[in-house]
This record gives structure tokens, C-alpha cells and sequence, in this order.
């Protein structure tokens, strides 16, 4: 930490800090908790005036990347206008992200809410940089230590609204007591401005006061009344953000005009693919022809129950989609021998080789804990000394052997339960198991970075299909998506029944219609049981205990039908954001514009004109007049 | 649910190794079922329950976590307003002894707790069922443990027999209104408290420990 800072000292810091909204990059860190700290510049001639910034940092350091720890990025206008062409950005990207920076010139003012617990700071362009809720005491030490720092004062029409006063703002100087020392003639923009609050003092002031925080103070007349209606606004309430509408809680309302999606189309759910669709689609060599054609009657429909055995192993990846049977008969053969060699490694370890290597003793524990609890409703692993409990564990052991670096985490033997319980063969089945866990690594991450960002996911889809119930979830401390975390981690197992699990399994593990299509589904559970949350006011335990109430009770099929329908309302929005393409996998409109130069479209979806919108609007209940806040981005940049 | 809404609503969560029993223990005390082989916890999970401590019906609202460290950063945000910490281990397994130290660390730091000798600990050793060969903590050290981090009631339970759960829970009530009552004097159930504390003043100790199975007889255990 010092080592960043060689010219700075720590003037303050804070801790049990919660990073409520950040930038999208920091979203792995939303909901962390982690210290607030105020460094400046040390003494320096070369220097005039000491350059201040806070930085916030998670505290959870158990990542063990080096690189995480080293590199750290300023937040500014710039980095956020980036963000938007995060399909270019290189794969550790986020990770490399760590600690929150803003320099104090990027504050253009801050909102204290919830008892001084909360304090979100904005750019002045009307998105937050970063909302931080303070889980020890309060903001109140923070805020006065700026105030040595920074001329503020409390906004006209929010009293929790703090504006910074720029060094050449009338604030500012009033402040300062040096008003009337000022040499008017050099300043004439501040001497008309002035002059105008002097004789028009309504109008006036408002003037001065957007030229210093950028902030329009407006009244709703006709041409506000006009400008709502433009369609670019509309589009821009659905742009869920890391700080956009449904975000606004407290003391704004959502404006209620939200962009129309595609009408919801029924997808009903096939037969699930047969015998003879399966044979006849191999060639002499023993070869798919077709693969594509397999995974949609797959996806449409699962696949009969009697050719699972095989048709997992092409979904697993165990065997490749375009191997022939010889290629395959190989396959078996190396890989058993390769997996019982791992086996061995373990099982061959001595009693004071155990001992004296801890980790591999505790998720050896773990894991025979865990195994003796998995499924045991189930008659395939029913009873005491079943053979079946044998396997479960040996395959999860040798897995640890496989990838010691994740080893053992709790949801994994509810993973590979169902496909022991299918294959019933043990290295076939650590091989599936292999695929099937290189599909959810990122779930079992050590800081948990792969569940956050789909609990976050989901909640953007959420959003952008069902902005109130999102709204609703936000306003009850429920936009963490906690209470989903389960249906998640383990792929909806602990929810549905053995038979729906694998059906459930095998239409996800085609990959079709769209990536991340699990949480699509989460998206229609939640759809489906928004009347009960919202009609019964469920606070978060409620929410909770409905949501976890729910196992055994959700229909597969329909659910199914419900997210392949909500995937193509979304495909055919025409107001989807980058955001929630980049979720789904989905060209991004930035790329799509410019393969618009050499490739001719081909579909309707593509924006070949720059689009501006208007992130959000906010209408302020305590006065009659509207209070916007608003920033111009257009998605061509 | 008999609960109603008159009722204080305490809010207690268990917290402990994997496998030492959390969620049976939850599971036995609200529903009086136990089964061995019931799945372990993927996430938070919570059962609401009512205890009636001379007179006076509290609603429990238990909160039952995955123990696994990896989860730590979705099981922390929970402990926010917990009323009570159920610090559980195995007497079967050492490793999840060790580990109250780390889980009392865990809660205290993440609970936002008000005044840290406020602590509204109660330390639970399950699995008090096992055969005295499989024990590997004694009483003894539990007593030690807490004496040394000033917890002033432990007490060991068998989910499986059902051997002191209810008792475990309504200690960790009366533990807590202690609390309450030297907290403020003033509050209104201050009149169950002084009665309470009295009773456990009366025999000169600080700890409140009651034992299980057989107790202390396997120290050589290390």
C-alpha cells in the first residue's frame, strides 16, 4: 500500500466501509466491505497546492494475485465512458481492478442519507462515482475532515445534497472572504453573472449555481413535458447502470414511462431428443454430422433419458463433438488410465504425509462430510456403507488432486452427484464432472468474485425486464440477489427434483439460445413469484424465506418456456444496452457499428446512427418543480 | 409459526465449522427432527421459533449459515443486528474447536457490534453423543476457551439425542438479556433479568457451563 503512495501520507481512513454502488468494473467489490482513506501529497516546492484523493480498499486480501494488489485505477469521466466498450477490454481486465480512487477535483458533490450512514459521491454529470454505506458509526468524521479540504454547502432542493464549490465559484469566494478583493475587470463572465443574480436574483443564482455543480434546476413547462416524451429518453430509463434509475431510491421516484420490450412469445418445450434421432445423425466413421441440429432438439426438449450416458459425455466435453467412435474408444482408455494414476497419488499418501500437510487434511474432512450428506434421500445413495458414497468421494478426492488450487468447495458433490448417479461409471464420471466444473469454475472462486458477478448480472436482467419489482428489491436492500445464491451455485440442484435437475442440466449445457441463459431463468422465477414479494410487502428475511421456500415447488418446463421468451424479447429490444449484450454474450452495438464499415448488416438490430441518451431523470417530491439531472453519452464513442 | 408479533424478536445465528451440526441443531430445535444425512447448507437459511423464559415468549429468528471459509463474503453481511452468536464445534473433531477463534473474530468484526465486552457470545460443543474414544475436546477445554476470551456461557448439546439443544438456546436468551440488563437498567424486561442474573451470581462463578456426555475424561486427546 505504502509503496503506491510514495508521495502521499494517510491524512484519514475508515473502516467497515461498504461499497454500495460503484462503476461497473468494481462490481465484483459491490457489497464488500474495506477502509476509506484520505491521502494528499506530501510537502513539495514544485507544488502549489497539495492534490488530495480517497481511496476506498476491500478488505478482503485473500486473493492471492499479485498483480490485484499492484494495480489500482483512477475513477474518472474518462475510465466511464470506457467502460461501455468493455467487450474490447482484455480478459483480466476486472480482476486487475482493485482499490476505488477519486481525486478530490472529480467531486463535484455528495449526498449524505440513512442517518449519515450513506454517502454517495457524484461527478456533477449526474452519475454517482460511488455510494458507500458506513457500517461503523458514520460519515460525520469523514465529512468534517473534507470540509478542511473542500468549500461545500447543502444544495438549494436537497438538503443532504452537499455541492463543491469550485475556487472561482461566488460560493466559494464568499467563503474565502476575499469578495471584495476580486478584481471584477479580469473576471468578466463572474461579473455578468453577478450582475444578473443582482437583477434577476431567481434566475440568476440558478445559473450560477449549474455553472458550479452542472446540475439543471428546472421547472416541468411544456417543453419539459415535450422533452420527456422523446423516445431517446425513454430508452435511456432502461439503461440499467451502475447508477440509473432503478437505482434511485429514497427521496426520488422512478419516472413510470419505461420503453415497451417485444411481446413475450411461448416457447413450449419439446420432445426431448430421440434414440433414432441420435443414431441416425452419426456417419460411418462413427461421427456427428449435425452437431447443431443435436444441440437445438437438446435444448428444446432434453434428451431421452435411455442415450443420456452418451449424448452427457459430447455435452461435458468429455468426448469431442467431432471425434469418431474410434477417436473415442482412445479417449476412454487414456483418460481412465490417467485418472486412476491421480487417484493413486492420493490414495497412496502415509498417515504423517496427511498430518504434515494440513490443507489436503481438511478438504479431505470436508469432503467426507459432505458426501455423507449429499443425496442421501435418494436410493442410489441411500443407506449406510453404500458403495455409490464410496465413489462420490473418491471422485471428488482425485478432483483435488486434479486442481489442488480449488480443491474442494461446498455445491461441488451436489454437481457431480447427478452424474455418478447417470453414469455410474467412475472415470467417465470424473471426466464429465471435469467439464461440467470448467463450465462453473468462476461459481467456487476463492473471494467469490464469479458469484457476485452473476448475482449482479441477474439483477441487471431483472432490471431491465422487470424495472419495478427491481425497484422494489432495491428499496428493501435486496438488490445483493443474496437469496438467489443458492439457485446459482448450484445450477437451481437444491430446487428441483433428480430427474428435473438432469433435464434442467442438459438444455443449459448446450450453451443455446445465449450464454449466462441460467440466469434468465432466475429472471422468470422471480417474475413468476414478483406478485408475492410485492403484494405481501416482503421485507429481505421474507424475500429470503420465500425464495429458499421454493424448492420443489418451481415447474422446469414452464420456467424454461419463460426464459427462452424473455431472451428473445430482449434480442428484439431495441433499446438493449451494451450492459446486458455483454451478459448474454450478444454482439456489442459499439462493434457492431463498426463492422458496419466493411460488413453489410444483417439484421435490424444494428444502430449504424450514434444514439445519445439521457442516463436518468429525477423528479424531487418535496418541491413542484423537476429537478434533472441529467448526462448526454451517446454509445458511439 | 405460532409467533406473534407482540413477541421480542431475537435474532440468533449459528456459526461453526462445516459439519459440526448447524443446521441440525436449528433443525431440532425448531422442528424437534433430526436427520443425519440432511443436506449441508448452500447459502442462508433461517427458521423462526418461540421460547418461553419465565413467562415472558420470545420469537427466535435462527440464522443457519454455510461454514466453509470460502463463503465468507456472502455469509457476513447477516450478521448485522444479530442479537446472539451460537459459536459451535464438534467434540469430535478439534480442528472446529481451533476455529472458534476465528469465528468469533469473523462475527464480532462484521456484526457492528456496539460495544465490543458486550459480546453476545454462547459457545456450543455438538455432537455430545459421540463415544468418549471419538471425543477429542474435553469440557474442560471448552471452559478454558471461554474463560480466556470472557464468554460466560458454554454448553455442550447432541442434535442427535436432542440432549440439551432447548436448553442451548434458552442460555443463549438468558445470556442475552444479562446483557440487555447491564446494558440498560432501564429497559422493561429488566425485571426477568435481575432474577436471572441473581440465580447465576449466586453460585460465584463467571461461566455458566453445562456438560453433555461424559465429560473431561479424554484430556489426553491433543
Amino acid at each position: 500500500m505504502e509503496d503506491e503512495f510514495d508521495d502521499y501520507q494517510d491524512v484519514f481512513s475508515q473502516d467497515g466501509v461498504l461499497l454500495r454502488q460503484a462503476p461497473s468494473a468494481y462490481i465484483q467489490y459491490i457489497n464488500t466491505i474495506g477502509t476509506l482513506y484520505i491521502w494528499e501529497t506530501l510537502e513539495n516546492e514544485a507544488c502549489h497546492s497539495k492534490k488530495r484523493l480517497l481511496e476506498w480498499k476491500p478488505n478482503d486480501v485473500t486473493v492471492d494475485s499479485d498483480v490485484q494488489d499492484q494495480e489500482w485505477a483512477v475513477v474518472n469521466t474518462v475510465q466511464k465512458r470506457v467502460r461501455t466498450l468493455s467487450g474490447n477490454l482484455p480478459p483480466d481486465y476486472y480482476a486487475r481492478l482493485k482499490n476505488l480512487k477519486i481525486n478530490f477535483e472529480d467531486i463535484k458533490s455528495f449526498r449524505i442519507a440513512n442517518k449519515s450512514r450513506q454517502l454517495t459521491f457524484f461527478d456533477g454529470t449526474s452519475d454517482s462515482i460511488c455510494s458507500l454505506l458506513f457500517q461503523h458509526g458514520n460519515c460525520e468524521v469523514l465529512v468534517s475532515i473534507l470540509r478542511s479540504f473542500l468549500k461545500f454547502g447543502p444544495s438549494r432542493r436537497d438538503k443532504h445534497l452537499f455541492v463543491i464549490y469550485d475556487a472561482d465559484s461566488p460560493e466559494y469566494q464568499e467563503l474565502n472572504k476575499t469578495f471584495a478583493a476580486l478584481d471584477f475587470k479580469n473576471e468578466n463572465s463572474l461579473w455578468t453573472l453577478f450582475k444578473n443574480i443582482k437583477e434577476h436574483p431567481y434566475e440568476g443564482s440558478l445559473e450560477a449555481f449549474s455553472k458550479v455543480t452542472n446540475y439543471v434546476y428546472r421547472s416541468v413547462d411544456a417543453n419539459e413535458a415535450e422533452f420527456l416524451q422523446q423516445d431517446d429518453l425513454n430508452r435511456s430509463l432502461s439503461e440499467i447502470d451502475d447508477s440509473s434509475t432503478v437505482h434511485s431510491g429514497g427521496d426520488y421516484e422512478l419516472v413510470q414511462k419505461l420503453p415497451q420490450l417485444p411481446k413475450r412469445k411461448d416457447f413450449p418445450r419439446c420432445r426431448p431428443l430421440t434414440e433414432e434421432q441420435w443414431r441416425e445423425q452419426f456417419n460411418y466413421e462413427g461421427r456427428l454430422e449435425d452437431v447443431e441440429s443435436i444441440k437445438t432438439l437438446i435444448f428444446r426438449g432434453g434428451v431421452t433419458p435411455s442415450i443420456r450416458k452418451e449424448v452427457w459425455k459430447f455435452l461435458l466435453d468429455y468426448h469431442p463433438w467431432n471425434s469418431t467412435s474410434a477417436e473415442r474408444q482412445k479417449c476412454n482408455s487414456t483418460k481412465s488410465e490417467e485418472y486412476y494414476l491421480m487417484k493413486l497419488q492420493w490414495k497412496s499418501f502415509t498417515k504423517t504425509q496427511e498430518d504434515n500437510f494440513s490443507d489436503f487434511a481438511q478438504r479431505k474432512s470436508l469432503i467426507d462430510k459432505d458426501v455423507n450428506r449429499t443425496d442421501r434421500n435418494l436410493d442410489f445413495y441411500a443407506g449406510d456403507n453404500n458403495f455409490n458414497l464410496t465413489t462420490l468421494n473418491d471422485i471428488l478426492m482425485t478432483y483435488v488432486m486434479y486442481n489442488f488450487d480449488l480443491g474442494y468447495v461446498q455445491g461441488m458433490s451436489d454437481l457431480l452427484s447427478p452424474l455418478l448417479m447417470l453414469l455410474e461409471h467412475e472415470s467417465d464420471t470424473f471426466w464429465c464432472f471435469v467439464g461440467f466444473m470448467n463450465k462453473l469454475i468462476s461459481n467456487f472462486d476463492i473471494d467469490q468474485a464469479g458469484m457476485k458477478e452473476q448475482l449482479a448480472n441477474l439483477y441487471t436482467l431483472l432490471a431491465f425486464i422487470d424495472p419495478f419489482l427491481a425497484n422494489y428489491l432495491e428499496t428493501h436492500e435486496c438488490a445483493n440477489m443474496f437469496f438467489c445464491f443458492r439457485w446459482l451455485l448450484v445450477w437451481f440442484k437444491r430446487e428441483l427434483k433428480q430427474d428435473d435437475v438432469m433435464r434442467f442440466w442438459e438444455v443449459l449445457w448446450t450453451g443455446y439460445p445465449c450464454q449466462n441463459f441460467h440466469l434468465l431463468v432466475g429472471v422468470a422465477i422471480l417474475e413468476q413469484e414478483r406478485g408475492a414479494l410485492m403484494e405481501n410487502n416482503y421485507g429481505f428475511t421474507e424475500i429470503l424465506k420465500h425464495i429458499n421456500e421454493l424448492n420443489g415447488k418451481l415447474d422446469m418446463s414452464l420456467m424454461l418456456n419463460k426464459a427462452e421468451g424473455i431472451f428473445y424479447q430482449l434480442k428484439e429490444s431495441d433499446h438493449l444496452t451494451d450492459n446486458i449484450r455483454f451478459i448474454l454474450g450478444l454482439p456489442l452495438l459499439s462493434q457492431q457499428t463498426s463492422a458496419n464499415h466493411s460488413i453489410s448488416p444483417d439484421s435490424s438490430a444494428n444502430h449504424s446512427q450514434p444514439r445519445c441518451s439521457v442516463d436518468h431523470v429525477r423528479i424531487s417530491p418535496e418541491s413542484d418543480e423537476a429537478v434533472y439531472d441529467r448526462s448526454i453519452t451517446t454509445n458511439f464513442l | 409459526m405460532r409467533s406473534t408479533t407482540k413477541n421480542p424478536l431475537l435474532k440468533v445465528v449459528i456459526l461453526g465449522d462445516g459439519g459440526v451440526g448447524k443446521s441440525c441443531l436449528m433443525n431440532r430445535f425448531v422442528s424437534n427432527q433430526f436427520d443425519e444425512h440432511s443436506f449441508h447448507t448452500i447459502g442462508v437459511e433461517f427458521l423462526n421459533k418461540d421460547l418461553d423464559i419465565e413467562g415472558q415468549t420470545y420469537t427466535l429468528q435462527i440464522w443457519d449459515t454455510a461454514g466453509q471459509e470460502r463463503f465468507k463474503t456472502l455469509r457476513t453481511p447477516f450478521y448485522r443486528g444479530s442479537d446472539i452468536c451460537m459459536l459451535t464445534y464438534a467434540i469430535d473433531d478439534k480442528m472446529s474447536f481451533k476455529n472458534l477463534e476465528m469465528w468469533r473474530k469473523e462475527f464480532a468484526y462484521y456484526a457492528d457490534l456496539k460495544e465490543s465486552n458486550q459480546i453476545p457470545f454462547i459457545v456450543v460443543g455438538n455432537k455430545s453423543d459421540v463415544s468418549s474414544e471419538a471425543r477429542e475436546v474435553s469440557q474442560l477445554e471448552m471452559e478454558t476457551w471461554c474463560n480466556e476470551n470472557s464468554i460466560t456461557s458454554c454448553i455442550e448439546t447432541s442434535a442427535k439425542s436432542a440432549s440439551n439443544v432447548e436448553e442451548a438456546f434458552k442460555m443463549a436468551v438468558q445470556h442475552w438479556l444479562r446483557l440487555e440488563s447491564r446494558a440498560d437498567i432501564n429497559e422493561t424486561h429488566v425485571n426477568d433479568t435481575v432474577d436471572l442474573s441473581k440465580k447465576i451470581g449466586d453460585s460465584n462463578r463467571m461461566s455458566c457451563c453445562v456438560g453433555g456426555g461424559a465429560a473431561g475424561d479424554d484430556d489426553t486427546n491433543n
